[in-house]
């Protein structure tokens, strides 16, 4: 089932819109991500990322206020489309499918190496 | 930190820039609110430094697929093939038909290099004096008076002005005063002695209010001691040849001796000043108390003589001053009264080439003469090109249809043509710079100028540049869009409709550039008219085959010198004056005679001269005598007609007469002469005696000139051992004064010509084309019966008409307009009508050639050759 196509750094972006919820939009959504994850997140990446979110339909945008702080520029809002919902519910279930899978043996030997 | 917030402006902006420019369009105001926001959190956490950086490293990181705007679909169309093709047809085009592109590339070439050579001079002329780097703070002081109704300034000043005015005018910051009296004739070191070199003094804040280039020396203290001389480049290697010029020692006539302390870059062509020494204006101080003089910089109040400069701070007020100093003037002068002194005013350096030190724009009504006469020049051959081309589009009709067919647009079309053009104009633009580097010598000796046609120079290119673009432009767009308009159906059918309409537009072209032509040839005519008149108008007085001298130390033997000089037979006379009757501009206001209206003052000129003066010059007494050489002469004045006049003196032998704190009576009235330029009237002159005078005239008997010359050069030698013997012929003077009127006239003779030449390109062209379509006709009607003359005035005449009426245009036109160059004459002659109409006959006679060569050669041909074919 090659239906929802998500990459990593993809399911990441959108699992962060999903919690900033009505808040997501690039600086905010950058933020929470090196927060939670404690990972460096470039603009570029980021921005990337979203646009091709976007084409694929799992996110959508809306332009919201601005400020002072950004030049006169508005913030471009996210959210999650039903269709980008059914990427992440699809993504979720086939891991936990590849986790249940996996014998309790093969992880206990793991841990231990 | 919370400084660096304050102060910071933003993040780099080339970054931003960079960007702008990649970032697609609808992610662009999103995605830099993003990078604004974070960039304002960085400044105010770390600071602007580590802001910068990271705004950088993410415009860097940005730029990704994705991200960048497309760029393929925005560019516009190109093809490279098609352009290659519209370079290979033109250049077809060009080589096919060589008569036409021989005709219409000499037109062109003549008219782009003759247009550009104007405008090289054009741009040369208002370039004067640009170069300084404080040019637009730099005024020239003129001094203004008015008498009896007449305004009168001069360029010269005293030299307190800048003494006073440097101290006590607030808004004044440097000031030099320079003046060319010379008080040596020959400079001598080791065994090379040389004369004729021009001297002037000067301050040494020229060197830093000019920017002439000191290339040796002080620029703080150029004349260390009084007796320095800053010499210029060329000077020092004619006087030391390759040696160091620093420190030597130049003998001035055998007596003074100066070092050398400076060496200044030659004087380019464009400035104010040429000379070749320069000397310290504290020589001249020095010599003023020698002599007993009042001390130059705080009394010389009536020494008329110095230009001088001024630096003014920027914003000053020019009017305040001008004020400023016209008070300081009068101040210091409370013996003469405020009318009498006139007032300053302050001319901007930028002007003073251009325009008189009265403000009359003499120079810049001849610049913009010759402005124009480029800009018709341009026109006249852009015309020729544009007839020439239109003519021939028939021919290209088929390959425009063509073209049409298969899918052309009317922009490539038209592209096509302007690149055509391009091609064309490019061809003649390189022939054209051949031309001019030929001619440039040629050229700056006509116009007195030392012009370099350097082609990489961006000055020449920016004349180059709208010139070229310009007649471009001009020649290209109708052409274009004519030929690119045609209809594919109609023009393969051969049915030309259209070529009606716009033969007569050629019509209109043709006449224009005839009337171009004729009026340009009725104003040279007029100018040289009037120059010829000029140089041979009676002056009122004979200065043929009179050469003078300057006397130096053979004053006090003046009376044994004329003795001996008369016994020889080639000499016919011998007198002796101060000035040189060819040009006495300088007047005083310092007279006086009874009944003087103590509220009006003249003007009036003046000369020492001894008895034998006014006979020698044949300058005839209207009433009264001449001096005697008794000694009650010294106390005797002899005036002109227009003195007599303009004073009022009734039967002025007997009446009393001052000049200066001379005074004495009058005993002779001459009849007017010219002592002036041409270009003003007459003014009033008195003749005062002084046995001897600094300047010795002699008029050879007219057989043997060159021998009169040896027998005073023998006798002044011996006099004047170790100097130069120096003669001048007053006709040669003379000529001088109108020398630029000359080059003006010549110059302007020649961009004539070569109008007349093109126009008649253009007509030799346009005829041809006509015969040629008309070949057929031409063949049946000779058939019928027709002979060469009836079919080669059929030809000429749609051609005469044209040149008839542009006549008609030009002549009152050109003639109106030169009335008013002829204003700045005082003196003036009209040329008859038959001049007029003289121009006019000889325009058809030339027209009339040039088409009836083709008209004949076309009525001459064999008819069945032209009709067998088809």
């Amino acid at each position: 089932m090659k239906k929802y196509q998500l990459g990593e750094f993809e399911e990441v972006v959108m699992l962060t819109v999903g919690i900033l919820y009505d808040e997501a939009y690039g600086v905010s959504i950058k933020k929470e991500i090196e927060s939670r994850l404690s990972r460096k997140v470039s603009v570029g990446a980021l921005q990337s990322a979203l646009v091709r979110l976007e084409q694929k339909g799992y996110l959508r945008s809306r332009e919201g206020e601005t400020t002072a702080e950004r030049a006169g520029r508005p913030k471009k809002y996210f959210q999650i489309t039903a269709y980008g919902k059914k990427a992440m519910e699809y993504t979720k279930s086939t891991r936990d499918e590849l986790w249940k899978a996996i014998p309790k043996v093969a992880l206990d030997v793991k841990m231990v190496g | 930190m919370k400084e660096s917030a304050v102060g910071s402006d933003g993040p780099p902006k080339i970054f931003l820039r960079l960007f702008r420019w990649y970032c697609h369009p609808k992610l662009r105001d999103a995605i830099e609110g993003d990078l604004a926001e974070l960039y304002h959190e960085h400044v105010t956490a770390s600071g602007k430094r580590i802001a910068d950086l990271r705004f950088i490293v993410d415009v860097l990181l940005l730029f990704r697929p994705g991200i960048v705007r497309p760029f393929q679909h925005r560019q516009p169309f190109y093809n490279h093939g098609m352009f290659k093709n519209y370079f290979t047809t033109s250049w077809r085009n060009l080589i096919s038909s060589k008569f036409y592109s021989g005709l219409n590339l000499l037109g062109l070439t003549l008219g782009l290099s003759v247009g550009l050579l104007i405008l090289f001079w054009v741009n040369d002329e208002l370039s004067f004096d640009s170069f300084h780097s404080k040019t637009d703070q730099i005024y020239r002081i003129n001094v203004n008076l008015e008498s009896s109704g007449n305004k009168f300034a001069v360029p010269v000043t005293q030299p307190t002005v800048a003494f006073y005015g440097l101290k006590e005018v607030p808004g004044i910051k440097q000031a030099v005063r320079v003046s060319d009296f010379s008080n040596y004739s020959v400079f001598r070191y080791q065994n090379t002695a040389l004369k004729g070199n021009v001297t002037v003094y000067t301050d040494p804040s020229l060197f830093t209010l000019f920017d002439y280039k000191l290339l040796q020396g002080d620029i703080k203290n150029p004349f260390p001691v009084t007796e320095s001389v800053i010499l210029t480049q060329s000077a020092a290697k004619r006087f030391f040849g390759n040696e160091d010029p620093m420190g030597k020692v130049l003998v001035a006539d055998n007596k003074d001796n100066f070092v050398v302390s400076g060496v200044v870059a030659d004087f380019p062509g464009n400035t104010w000043l040429h000379c070749d020494m320069l000397f310290s204006t504290e020589l001249t101080k020095k010599k003023y108390r020698e002599w007993g003089w009042r001390p130059f910089d705080e009394e010389q109040w009536g020494n008329y003589g110095w230009i001088t400069f001024l630096q003014l701070q920027p914003g000053t007020s020019v009017k305040a001053v001008e004020d400023q100093l016209t008070k300081i003037n009068i101040k210091h002068q409370p013996t003469l009264k405020p009318v009498d002194i006139g007032y300053y005013t302050l001319q901007p350096l930028r002007d003073i080439h251009l325009f008189g030190s009265d403000g009359n724009p003499t120079g810049m009504q001849t610049v913009k003469i010759f402005s124009l006469v480029a800009f018709l020049i341009l026109l006249i051959a852009s015309i020729n090109y544009v007839n020439l081309s239109t003519a021939r589009a028939v021919l290209r009709a088929k390959e425009v249809s063509v073209r049409k067919i298969i899918g052309a647009s009317r922009y490539q079309l038209f592209l096509q043509f302007i690149i055509q053009t391009l091609l064309f104009f490019t061809i003649a633009l390189a022939l054209s710079f051949v031309l001019i580097s030929l001619v440039m010598p040629v050229y700056n000796e006509l116009s007195g100028k030392s012009m370099h046609f350097d082609l990489f120079a961006p000055e020449t290119w920016k004349v180059i540049g709208i010139t070229f673009l310009a007649t471009l432009l001009v020649s290209s767009i109708y052409p274009a869009s004519l030929l690119s308009s045609f209809q594919p159906a109609q023009a393969l059918r051969q049915k030309l409709s259209w070529g009606v309409g716009n033969a007569s537009f050629r019509k209109v072209l043709v006449v224009c550039q005839f009337t171009f032509s004729v009026g340009l040839i009725l104003a040279t005519l007029i100018i040289s008219h009037q120059l010829q008149y000029v140089l041979g108008k009676s002056l009122g007085y004979d200065k043929s085959h009179v050469f003078s001298v300057n006397m130096n130390n053979m004053g006090g033997h003046y009376e044994k010198v004329k003795a001996e000089l008369l016994q020889q037979k080639v000499i016919a006379g011998v007198t002796s004056a101060d000035n040189n009757i060819v040009n006495v501009p300088g007047a005083s206001l310092d007279v006086d005679w009874d009944g003087k209206d103590p509220n009006r003052t003249i003007f009036v000129h003046s000369t020492k001269i001894d008895p034998d003066f006014l006979p020698l010059f044949n300058i005839p007494l209207v009433e009264g005598a001449n001096f005697t050489g008794a000694a009650t002469d010294s106390a005797h004045f002899i005036l002109n007609e227009t003195a007599v006049r303009e004073t009022g003196i009734k039967d002025p032998i007997g009446k009393r007469f001052r000049l200066y704190s001379m005074e004495g009576t009058i005993i002779g009235v001459v009849k007017d002469f010219h002592f002036l330029s041409l270009k003003q009237k007459i003014e009033p002159f008195v003749f005062s005696y002084q046995p001897e005078s600094s300047r010795l005239f002699v008029k050879a008997s007219g057989t043997d000139i060159p021998a009169a010359i040896r027998a005073v050069e023998k006798i002044w030698t011996q006099y004047n051992e170790g100097f130069v013997f120096d003669y001048s012929f007053l006709d040669q003077v003379y000529e001088k004064n109108y020398q630029s009127e000359e080059r003006t006239g010549r110059l302007f003779s020649i961009f004539t010509g070569v109008a007349i030449v093109i126009s008649c390109l253009g007509l030799l062209g346009l005829a041809t084309y006509t015969a040629q379509r008309k070949v057929k006709e031409i063949g049946i009607r000779k058939v019928l019966g027709a002979s060469v003359r009836t079919l080669s005035l059929m030809l000429s005449k749609e051609f005469m008409v044209l040149v008839l009426i542009a006549i008609v245009i030009a002549l009152p036109v050109s003639w109106f307009l030169m009335q008013q160059w002829l204003e700045d004459f005082a003196y003036r002659d009209n040329i008859g009508w038959w001049v007029v109409a003289l121009t006019g006959i000889g325009t058809v006679l030339l027209a009339f050639g040039t088409v009836s060569i083709q008209a004949v050669r076309a009525a001459l041909e064999n008819p069945v050759k032209n009709l067998r074919s088809e």
